[in-house]
């Protein structure tokens, strides 16, 4: 794939393949992180899924937009994984 | 979007409670009780958490009693108890799983050491059906929830004391999963149970009242307003994590059952009061 849907750190989309490329390595980045980490956020998805309605309406702008919307979700959600990890046992009273 | 990556690592800052990593369940369970009794000290007497948010709002409180001349749930308990009692196509009933009146609500959440499991009075019903040649039910609402007002009626009364088994490191890990569920934050919205449930207990998110989560595990099925029927703990469960825009776990999957054994274990000693009526 030609974004390298194996790495999940942040991709840089700016200027390369197509919108369709671009909305698939979103959707694979976030089932990527949801099984590696167990977070799923309802609004990545609803960001994927409106990226594909634009396309297929044929806003490619908007569409590709959507899905750079989509893969930030993704990568917030990463992090947000990554730094609860750390974290959420400062929360446990003692 | 860069925004939500630096707000989400920025709720991070600020959340000033002590580490308790080495603590056992039994610590664990102490200094949370200890957490409400300093924050609520007009719940008294202290089971009456066991009411949830109409332990700490006296205006709701007042509502609610009134509600419950003529509670919600009235009918789901008719209806669980034509289902507990309906023979299956074996001949059997929910009675040879469960006994003559279904009252084992104390009994469950527990650790099933043969399978490596918490087990849920609801998965249990589920199992019992299925082991006599029955359809399961769907886990949040409809029979389900009726069967469980029908024995949650019946188990009144009863104490939680759920156990942790030192002889299994499976059971401990359970728990430990379920706390970590409890304490994490989730979804676009960044909140964890502890949250709205301890750390802003009894402060309003829009136009409601977060409950106190000591005492959540005491009263469910429950007859929600928002929901005009019956549903389960886990079907909230779900709702919570849809609210705050995490896709929600899967009813009676692992992860709500650890989180339930949690929850339960935390209220420890308040009893059940299920099926309950709630905003």
């Amino acid at each position: 794939m030609a974004l390298g849907l194996a790495m999940v750190a942040p991709v840089a989309f700016a200027g390369s393949g197509t919108t369709a490329e671009h909305i698939e390595a979103a959707t694979a980045a976030y089932k990527q992180v949801a099984k590696e980490t167990g977070y799923q956020w309802t609004v990545s998805v609803v960001a994927i899924k409106a990226a594909k309605k634009a396309l297929e309406a044929g806003d490619d702008k908007l569409a590709r937009k959507l899905a750079h919307d989509a893969m930030d979700l993704v990568e917030a959600t990463r992090t947000q994984a990554k730094l609860e990890s750390e974290t959420w046992k400062m929360r446990v009273p003692k | 979007m860069k925004k939500i990556i630096r707000n989400v690592a920025f709720g991070v800052i600020g959340l000033s409670v002590a580490a308790a990593s080495v603590a056992g369940p039994e610590e664990d369970r102490q200094a949370f009780r200890k957490f409400y009794e300093n924050r609520f000290p007009q719940v008294q007497p202290f089971g009456d958490f066991q009411n949830g948010v109409y332990s700490i709002l006296p205006a709701a409180r007042e509502q609610w009693e009134a509600i419950e001349e003529f509670p919600p749930y009235e009918l789901s308990i008719e209806r669980g108890e034509q289902i507990y009692n309906k023979t299956f196509a074996n001949g059997k009933s929910l009675k040879d799983c469960f006994g003559e009146d279904g009252a084992v609500r104390e009994k469950y959440p527990h650790w099933d050491k043969s399978r490596g499991m918490v087990v849920t009075m609801e998965l249990a019903i589920n199992e019992c059906l299925e082991a006599n040649g029955e359809k399961p039910l769907k886990y949040k609402k409809g029979a389900i929830a009726d069967v469980s007002s029908y024995m949650s009626y019946n188990s009144r009364g009863q104490i939680l004391n759920v156990e942790i088994p030192s002889d299994d490191p499976r059971a401990l890990a359970a728990y430990e999963m379920g706390k970590e569920q409890f304490y994490t934050k989730r979804g676009q919205l960044n909140f964890a149970c502890a949250d709205c449930h301890m750390h802003t207990a009894g402060m309003m998110y829009r136009a409601d009242t977060t409950s106190p989560a000591l005492g959540h595990a005491t009263s469910w099925p429950v007859f929600r307003s928002k929901w005009q029927e019956m549903g389960t703990l886990h079907r909230r469960f779900a709702g919570c994590h849809t609210n705050i825009r995490a896709n929600p776990y899967k009813a009676q999957g692992e992860e709500y059952r650890n989180l339930e054994y949690f929850v339960s274990y935390m209220s420890n000693g308040l009893e059940f009061n299920g099926p309950a009526a709630r905003k």
